[in-house]
């Protein structure tokens, strides 16, 4: 280890002076915005301040012109200079309850004596206002001189060191390479530093000295794990979940959205596109996959799918959600409070609420949705080696199709080809056959029927889950945007009814057709569509739609992936739009043909003829020939048309190669996962103030906008959507966003922000404990193009962080939570890092980036008698095995509503709505999981074989490794002393208990190396247990 | 003196610093200053209660079948619910499509009981011989028509997430009064018709904003009672202390390297695992209940999770001084069947919460434990569904509902507030969801509007800005 020794002399004699001088420190000069404004806007602004609602007495105390304007009553409020002339400093400090503010009659305190002098000093002074430290763009500010010169390494370390100075207090000495490459890596990778690389540290550090700083920085920024580190922080902030929420709270597909967000961070996006791609990447000029799939980050909010909600009331939910996660990720500013009145504290009203609410207004969303799947709008969000697979499918395809179609272009019909064509019979065993002419043997007749309701009384019963196959031929007359071509849901009831749209229907929709499945139109429904079929008016065209059905898979699940469409005979590949309904469809009678029951009335405008329902799912073979049974002689005679000249050419010639392929394509492509994105309306919802935040009570009219004279203009040009948002938000004039981001980066590094209200930056937040270098920062990050690794580097390189986090009690209780940064950050690790470290110095961590979301152990019964009680998918815990149970902790399956209990227990937030920092406890529950959750038993033993392998045969170097592994640095001779005398006593206990032993190392599902004596490996792994039990392992130090 | 030993925030050196606050207050010191806002220590004055015992019963129980007897709708069977009663309702959706709202009328027969005299519904024949111990609230209210954000209002004072629950409120505003038990823990059942039910949510037992140490700690009937609590199998309690106490060693030497007392609470915290790893288990075990208790309880109570066990638990953890306890117990959601399944739902639960109230009154314990036995609504007096008065279903019902409270303060024998004719409104003495509240945390000797938290610039308090302490049911 290597210390800078002659540093740590210097710090220690300027330490003894420091603390010699703290009893001097000089109370500076009243400031508005750091002493008076804070206390006005706790204590005052409620009934005196922005809010004209609750104004009492007229008083206005948030503006200087009205404070100091004289009230009703003829007294001033505020005469500058005079103290004793100002009513409100009278007032306030008035020893008649009836008279004394705020109001002892509604429960409030007084101002304190010292707060009380704060305003007489500020008055006396004339009572100056400042704008809101916030709201003013950064500026560069001037480096501080400082009176130590060789301190600072970096830029940042000067406005640290001079506000230290000020405080009369010295630095910390430098931590020990190792305790900062630790340090470093639990931050960028959330992982520790191996033996190895302690070592190759050191020797860097001997050869290259500094550089070997740099690099090793940049070698932790450019690891995949610096990414999921990274996210890790952003899902809490974003609400990231694997559930919908709510007492429902089935399952979502989002992961695709959040290994977005792992790439994003390890590509080193920067961050001002960050924001723009979650914002409003689908309106940005022909986006791409991936900026469409980054606006899940606004879908990412819990829906409700409890039966009988009112939609609207939720919807609104979701819209305010948005409002909110913007304010606090990235404004800093809480807009909530806006929601209902004006905000009491900040200048921020009710209509500037609405007019950014607007902006999260005009999505094609449900209220009640979500039961059993995604909600709408989704769309298919094929990971890049599926869209690798489905590049090379549709390029082989479109190697073969030229030739085929020249073929199949040149081919003529010959007699004898016609002659000897086979016609299948039509299958018979229909369970519904319905035919326009009556008696007719099976064939196109050419008149088909028009519009109608069939009344028969044989209805198709049809079991949930169950499969069954549609078959029929349609003529559209015209063209038509959507209309029925078959409809069996019955679209009657209210549409607020649970009860509104329950069946099956085939539909066209602008020459494709569409499928559809619902329990409830359109909250819990199905639509699969035809993609590419631009069937044409004017031909008789057969179409078969198949749901496999799924009995004996999940009942309670998405269906689309069991549901295909053919166009004469021949699979075509869909598109699915929604897939939320459970448990497959049933037919309902009676049937219309060319006509549904909805209040639209829509009518298809052309004929329908032989509509056959097995309640099976026909074979392609099947399908096939139910097509050809009636297409074979109809074409036979019609072989100069073009449409029939194929069916027959394809029956005469069985395609080929290409046809497999495109069934590979359709099969992978059903496959896809799915993940929730953003959408604009076709046509504008108008947003509306809402009368105290209720979605009943819609007021004024507003349009899109944001408050612009406190956050700084409209980008001149921009789109009044969420793009000119995002373009507002990310310029370089903005006042908080860059602050925000900066901030909540240094929080990550240092356990608390430089602005402690990571989320509010207003009034009622807490002004900055480094103004300066905050704003440096912030200027730096808008400068530098957005490069969080940059930032990131740059500040743990500096002296600042490279600070020893030891501390003597006199310093300690000077400054419990380092604001004043005279330490290095000590911090326990957040619950994913204390799971993952474990793992990863057993041997055990898995390194796959992404995909979905695994199950690692979790108690048996968990949610037993809590969940709800009905089947939908992510209502159980199966548990996974292999590899999946050691992935990193920010793949555990997220339930909100019961999230796993080893997050829960370090602190994890629970992700119903966006959280930007998590409080920090020590309690015994998290004693218990550490000591006895398999997990950890399990790490013990990895982690005992790992070091009885790897350290030869003594009892003190296995027990050296294993704790130089778990803490980063070799043991001190007397902790070596007390882990082998603890050891000692373990193995005597084992010795000769060959059944405990075994028992312990029978715990998780891997492995148990034979070739080791199990009583030795138990006591190495109870061992192991105790060093990963200690406080300074699972903390950052 | 220690601080909240189940929750410590405090060093030994800092406490001693502060031995003159109060447990809670001490500990809302370290919550930091910018949080906690500068209030008195808790509580506000002398608490009637230590204790509560809240018997929350999810899915809506329905008043005018338990509680509200209704005469009039026996002789409006089948007719529509007046406009005037209908009013402004909002409906869900699981009855919007009904084209009448007609009265239907409860098929069980009310008696008056006790020297109160009280009613109650044949389908509660114990609840009816407490009646004299308790307080009948027939005029409640809430604003919330579905599951969600009902039980989310009552549990937590908002209809939707964030905010922290009522125990959650007050371990954070009192702190703990045992050694060696979490102050707030939750007890889940399973119903005899079956594990279904409206799910429940880690939020309403959840810590919301406030530090998460003061979320529930859940106590399950099977597998650990404490999730991990068990020492994994080969691992003997002796094998235990050696392993914690080499961790407490290591522990110390590292404290005294790098000063941070989060290291010197974490030490106690293992303790307090260790100690809870003896404490729990003796907590749970009932098996030395002598047969007397069974009897009053019920046979169920003999059976692992059942409404009737936690009830039976709910006691001893009383008897141990746990702050607040909160039991769940699922399945009055009753839309369709409830001839056939409220019944179930009543026997599951009448006997034991009568039993409850018994024990702790002959324990003495009643004086100092509020007992609450409440749903997060009623049900509507009008039909969902077909109107057959053997086989009739009701949707949720927020005008008006019933609950009942008994214990430390609360006047017994009196029956408070009354709802119109049809059981639609409430007509009298009407008390919402806040007024509930501030009522608890005032037996607790919390005026609730001193119990504040400052979260993100706002002031947040369980109440929001509302509730009054019904002081008409205060003995």
């Amino acid at each position: 280890m290597l210390r800078h020794s002659h540093r740590r002399e210097l710090f220690l004699a300027l330490r003894v002076g420091a603390l010699a001088a703290l009893a001097s420190v000089i109370a500076p000069a009243v400031e508005f915005g750091r002493d008076v404004q804070p206390l006005l806007a706790d204590r005052c602004f409620a009934c005196h301040g922005p809010d004209a609602a609750q104004r009492q007495a007229g008083l206005r105390l948030d503006i200087r012109s009205a404070a100091l304007a004289p009230t009703a009553s003829g007294r001033v409020p505020i005469q500058p200079g005079d103290p004793d002339g100002s009513e409100v400093l009278r007032r306030a400090s008035s020893s008649d309850p009836v008279l004394r503010m705020p109001p002892a009659y509604m429960g409030h305190q007084p101002l304190a004596p010292e707060d009380l002098e704060t305003l007489r000093a500020w008055i006396e002074a004339g009572a100056e206002y400042q704008t809101h430290w916030a709201f003013v763009p950064p500026e560069r500010p001037a480096m501080p001189a400082t009176s130590i010169q060789d301190w600072p390494r970096a830029s940042l370390d000067g406005f640290v060191l001079a506000r230290l100075e000020t405080e009369r207090l010295a630095p910390s000495a430098e931590a020990t390479t190792g305790q900062w490459l630790r340090r470093m890596m639990l931050d960028l990778n959330g992982l520790p530093p191996t033996p190895g690389d302690l070592e190759a540290f050191n020797q860097a550090v001997e050869l290259r000295g500094e550089r070997a700083y740099a690099e090793a920085v940049d070698r932790a920024l450019s690891s995949p794990r610096y990414g999921e580190r990274m996210a890790m922080d952003w899902l809490d902030v974003a609400r990231y979940a694997d559930t919908h929420g709510f007492n429902n709270d089935s399952e979502r597909s989002m992961w695709r959205w959040r290994d977005w967000v792992i790439d994003a961070f390890n590509r080193n996006q920067p961050y001002d596109r960050f924001i723009v791609e979650q914002l409003a990447g689908d309106l940005l000029p022909q986006p791409t996959l991936e900026q469409r799939l980054a606006t899940g980050f606004n879908r990412n909010h819990v829906i409700n799918s409890e039966g009988g909600i009112i939609g609207e009331e939720y919807r609104v939910e979701y819209v305010a959600d948005r409002v909110r996660t913007l304010g606090m990720a990235w404004l800093g500013l809480t807009f909530e409070c806006a929601r209902c009145h004006d905000h009491k504290f900040d200048p921020i009203s009710q209509k500037d609420y609405y007019r950014l609410f607007a902006f999260f207004d005009n999505v094609p969303e449900i209220g009640e949705a979500g039961r059993v799947a995604n909600a709408v709008p989704m769309m298919p969000a094929p990971t890049a080696d599926q869209r690798r697979q489905i590049a090379s499918l549709q390029s082989r395809i479109d190697s073969l199709e030229p030739a085929e179609k020249e073929l199949a272009d040149a081919w003529e019909p010959s007699i004898s080809d016609l002659q000897s064509l086979l016609i299948p019979d039509y299958p018979s065993n229909a369970d519904f056959f319905f035919g326009c002419e009556e008696g007719e043997p099976p064939g196109i007749a050419g008149r088909g029927c028009r519009a109608q309701e069939i009344k028969r009384e044989d209805k198709v019963k049809l079991e949930e889950h169950g499969a069954f196959t549609l078959s029929l031929w349609l003529h559209a007359d015209d063209r038509q945007p959507d209309a029925p071509v078959f409809s069996a849901i019955n679209y009657a009831p209210d549409p607020v009814s649970t009860n509104h749209g329950n069946g099956i229907e085939l539909r066209w929709v602008d020459g494709e057709v569409e499928l559809r499945m619902s329990k409830r139109f359109p909250s819990y429904s199905m639509t699969v569509r035809s993609d590419g079929a631009n069937l044409e008016r004017g031909q008789w065209r057969h179409v078969t739609a198949l749901y496999e059905g799924s009995e004996g898979k999940t009942s309670m699940r998405a269906q689309a992936a069991w549901t295909r469409l053919f166009i004469d005979g021949q699979e075509v590949a869909t598109r699915v739009l929604h897939d939320d309904v459970q448990g497959g469809g049933r037919f309902v009678a009676p049937y219309r043909i060319g006509q549904d029951n909805s209040r639209s009335g829509h009518r298809f405008l052309g004929r329908v003829d032989e509509v056959a329902i097995w309640k099976s799912a026909l074979s392609e073979g099947e399908i096939r020939d139910v097509f050809e049974a009636s297409a074979v002689p109809w074409a036979r005679d019609r072989a100069d048309f073009e449409i029939e000249r194929k069916w027959l050419y394809r029956k005469l010639r069985p395609p080929g190669e290409s046809e497999d392929l495109r069934r590979s394509l359709f099969a992978l492509r059903r496959s896809l996962p799915t993940t929730m994105v953003m959408e604009e309306r076709p046509e504008r919802r108008q947003s509306r103030v809402l009368m105290r935040g209720r979605y009943d009570s819609p007021g004024e009219a507003v349009e899109p906008g944001v408050p612009e004279t406190l956050l700084g203009h409209w980008p001149e040009g921009a789109p009044r959507d969420r793009l000119g948002l995002a373009m507002w938000l990310t310029a370089p004039s903005h006042p908080t966003t860059a602050r925000v981001v900066v901030n909540r980066f240094w929080q990550q590094l240092f356990g608390v922000g430089l602005v402690k209200t990571s989320g509010d930056f207003g009034l009622q937040g807490e002004t900055p404990s480094h103004p300066d270098l905050l704003d440096q920062l912030a200027l730096n990050l808008i400068e530098s193009g957005w490069d969080v690794k940059r930032l990131l580097r740059t500040i743990v390189l500096s002296a600042t962080y490279r600070q020893d986090s030891a501390v003597s009690p006199d310093r300690r209780s000077r400054d419990p939570e380092n604001r004043l940064l005279a330490r290095g950050p000590r911090i326990r690790l957040p619950a994913e890092a204390i799971r993952d470290q474990a793992l990863a110095i057993a041997g055990q961590l898995s390194g796959r980036v992404g995909g979905p979301s695994v199950r690692p152990y979790q108690p048996d019964g968990l949610y037993d008698g809590i969940v709800v009680g009905a089947s939908y998918p992510g209502t159980t815990w199966e548990q996974d095995d292999g590899e999946d149970l050691y992935r990193r902790s920010l793949y555990t399956f997220w339930k909100r509503t019961l999230p796993h209990p080893t997050m829960t227990v370090f602190d994890a937030p629970d992700r119903e709505f966006c959280t930007v920092q998590r409080s920090t406890t020590n309690t015994p529950l998290q004693a218990l999981t550490l000591m006895n959750d398999p997990t950890f038993v399990e790490a013990a033993r990895k982690l005992a074989e790992r070091v009885i392998q790897e350290a030869g045969p003594r009892p003190a170097d296995r027990i050296t490794l294993a704790f130089t592994l778990a803490a980063g640095r070799r043991p001190e001779f007397e902790e070596l002393r007390v882990l082998v005398e603890s050891f000692q006593r373990l193995r005597d206990s084992y010795s000769g208990n060959d059944e405990e032993a075994r028992e312990l190392l029978g715990v998780g599902e891997s492995d148990t190396d034979t070739a080791l004596d199990p009583e030795e490996l138990a006591a190495y792994t109870a061992l192991a247990n105790l060093i990963l039990n200690l406080d300074e392992v699972i903390t950052k130090g | 003196m220690t601080c909240n030993h189940f929750t410590p925030c405090l060093s030994r050196r800092d406490l001693l610093v502060r031995s003159g606050y109060g447990l809670g207050a001490a500990c809302l010191h370290m919550l930091g200053a910018s949080n906690a806002v500068a209030k008195p220590a808790f509580p506000n004055f002398v608490p009637k209660a230590k204790r509560v015992i809240f018997l929350f019963q999810s899915g809506g129980p329905s008043h005018v079948d338990l509680f509200d007897p209704k005469p009039l709708l026996e002789e409006r069977f089948g007719e529509d619910i007046p406009d005037s009663i209908f009013g402004g309702q909002r409906v869900t959706g699981m009855v919007a499509h009904q084209a009448r709202f007609q009265v239907m009328p409860t098929k069980y027969k009310f008696a008056r009981h006790g020297q109160s005299g009280t009613e109650v519904s044949e389908l509660l024949p114990h609840t009816a011989k407490i009646v004299d111990d308790i307080c009948l609230i027939r005029a409640a209210h809430t604003e919330a028509i579905n599951h969600d954000p009902a039980i989310t209002f009552f549990q937590t004072g908002s209809q939707l997430p964030g905010r922290p629950s009522m125990g959650s409120w007050v371990d954070y505003g009192l702190g703990t009064a045992n050694e060696n038990l979490p102050a707030f823990v939750v007890l889940h059942s399973v119903a005899s018709e079956g594990p279904g039910g409206q799910g429940l949510l880690a939020r309403l037992w959840g810590a919301g904003f406030l530090p998460s140490r003061h979320q529930g700690v859940q106590f399950r009937s099977h597998g650990d009672p404490v999730l991990y609590l068990s020492d994994p199998p080969g691992m003997t309690r002796e094998r235990r202390r050696t392993v914690l106490d080499g961790a407490a060693v290591l522990n110390k030497l590292h404290y005294q390297r790098v000063g941070d007392p989060e290291i010197e609470t974490r030490i106690e915290q293992y303790e307090m695992a260790y100690r809870m790893q003896a404490s729990v288990p003796e907590l749970m075990d009932i098996s030395s209940e002598p047969e007397s208790v069974y009897e009053l309880y019920g046979p169920d109570s003999r059976k692992p999770g059942t409404f009737a066990a936690n009830c039976l638990l709910a006691r001893r953890l009383a008897e141990r001084d746990v702050r607040f306890v909160q039991l769940y117990h699922r399945g009055w959601d009753h839309h369709g069947e409830l001839p056939k399944r409220l019944p179930v739902s009543a026997r599951d639960t009448d006997q034991p919460s009568a039993a409850l109230v018994r024990d702790l009154r002959q324990r003495g314990l009643l004086e100092d434990t509020l007992v609450v036995w409440a749903g997060e609504f009623g049900r509507t007096p009008y039909a969902q569904g077909a109107l057959k008065p053997d086989n009739y279903g009701r949707d949720h019902h927020g005008r008006c509902f019933s609950l009942w409270m008994a214990g430390a303060g609360i006047k017994t024998g009196h029956v408070h507030g009354t709802t119109d004719e049809y059981g639609f409104n409430v007509v009298e003495g009407a008390v919402s969801i806040y007024d509930i509240q501030a009522t608890i945390l005032h037996l607790l000797g919390i005026d609730h509007e001193k119990l504040v938290y400052r979260f993100q610039g706002r002031r947040f308090r369980l109440t929001d800005t509302e509730g009054d302490v019904i002081r008409q049911i205060l003995a």
